[in-house]
């Protein structure tokens, strides 16, 4: 958290800026700028490889170890939303949903090890909103054929077109904003919180207080965030189906 | 301040340039879709796939012990029926076995007993029959022995002129010789 905020130690000021701009360099005359957020979305790749690696090699028939039965109940936890929420037949989608919900989480997860959050950066979960409206289209026109595709726009009444358009526009994006805003918003608060709490008596009350409300604002919410992204999704793909 | 803030506070110093706080950048995008996708990838080879796999081994290995139980209360329970069977059949012939047996050993009873009893008739009838030949025979002999007697005696009459009182005390007094030497 606190590494968000710039703190200009004389003139008690507070900024708040966005993600470093990591890496520099071009390929064949394209500039390509690395964000802080894709270095650390290596770093998530890395700790969720070793972590599903290590959970998921050695499984016996029957589950004696902890380890087993984390990883079967972890894979069952996805399996058993999916089909909650989407239906049986969508249980393909077990795997995207258990993946970004990995993701999403550690991603969160890692403002406690004191880096900046991916998902606190908008282009992070707005590409994973953007997944979510091709997966929705995708389904509408699998499941209603092209012309079910564009008839779902002009129902229920053909002046109902610009509206639809926006409703179908507006889900990915308001999902996408809600988990990029708080997350972020939990490390404004968080770092605000530090930043106040360094002021007074010397910058000892910083140290525990801000603990509790990491409970909430890093713990708590990012696995609220996480849950709410994937149900989202699977609800708006499940629902574009047309009959 | 940990070691990453400090890194961040030297490359602030450094000039280093952000995105801004709300900000679409292409190359972020770019970069994040792949990142998902090898998270779906390692999602799925390291966990998803290896934990589906044993799920499905063991819901056919459970499927497979529920059968084979299955089978086994059916094997049993056969065997329990066609026990019960033969029991009720060992019993009947122990039965059949029980009564034909006292059958025998009634008849065979009777007919011992019949026999004897025939065979008592048999004997006592014999008995009977030499008990009457030897009576008869004794009366014979007696009414033989008697006539000699009486010619006997007539004879000594004869010799003597005996009265009619003499004849008879002589007749009386052999006669009763008679009666006692038999």
């Amino acid at each position: 958290m606190q590494e968000l905020c710039t703190q200009v130690t004389n003139a008690a000021e507070f900024t708040v800026k966005g993600p470093l701009q990591s890496l520099k360099f071009s390929i064949g005359g394209l500039d390509i700028v690395i964000s802080e957020s894709i270095v650390v979305q290596w770093i998530v790749i890395g700790i969720l490889a070793v972590v599903f690696f290590i959970l998921g090699r050695n499984l016996k028939l029957r589950a004696t170890s902890r380890r087993q039965m984390a990883a079967e109940y972890i894979v069952g936890f996805f399996r058993g939303m999916v089909n909650d929420t989407m239906g049986v037949k969508y249980k393909k989608y077990t795997v995207y949903i258990g993946a970004l919900f990995c993701m999403s989480l550690v991603s969160s997860l890692m403002g406690l090890l004191g880096l900046r959050a991916p998902t606190s950066d908008l282009s992070v979960v707005a590409t994973w909103g953007a997944i979510t409206f091709i997966l929705t289209q995708r389904n509408k026109i699998k499941t209603g054929g092209i012309k079910g595709f564009f008839k779902g726009f002009v129902e229920p009444m053909p002046f109902m077109l610009p509206f639809n358009i926006i409703g179908e526009i507006a889900n990915p994006v308001s999902q996408s904003l809600r988990h990029f805003a708080n997350i972020l918003a939990g490390s404004v608060v968080g770092g605000l919180i530090y930043f106040a709490l360094g002021q007074v008596a010397g910058g000892l009350a910083s140290i525990g207080v801000p603990a509790i409300l990491s409970l909430y604002f890093d713990l708590f919410s990012s696995f609220i965030q996480a849950y709410i992204f994937c149900t989202l999704t699977m609800a708006y793909v499940s629902m574009a189906e047309c009959d | 301040m940990d070691i990453l803030s400090l890194l961040r506070a030297f490359d602030e110093a450094a000039g280093q340039p952000t995105f801004s706080l709300v900000d679409i950048n292409v190359d972020t995008i770019v970069f994040t879709l792949i990142n998902t996708g090898i998270i779906v990838l390692i999602y799925f080879f390291f966990l998803h796939k290896p934990v589906c796999k044993i799920l499905d081994q063991r819901a056919a290995a459970v499927n497979k012990d529920m059968d084979d139980a299955e089978k086994a209360r059916k094997e049993a329970e056969a065997a329990k029926d066609e026990y019960e069977q033969r029991l009720l059949q060992s019993k009947d012939e122990a039965g059949k076995i029980l009564a034909d047996a006292t059958k025998r050993a009634q008849q065979r009873s009777d007919e011992i007993v019949s026999q004897a009893n025939a065979e008592a008739a048999a004997l006592k009838q014999r008995a009977e029959e030499s008990i009457e030949r030897d009576k008869k025979r004794a009366v014979n002999e007696i009414k033989d022995e008697i006539a000699d007697m009486v010619i006997l005696a007539a004879s000594k009459v004869a010799e003597k002129e005996i009265s009619a009182e003499d004849n008879e005390r002589i007749i009386a007094g052999e006669l009763e010789r008679i009666g006692k030497e038999n």
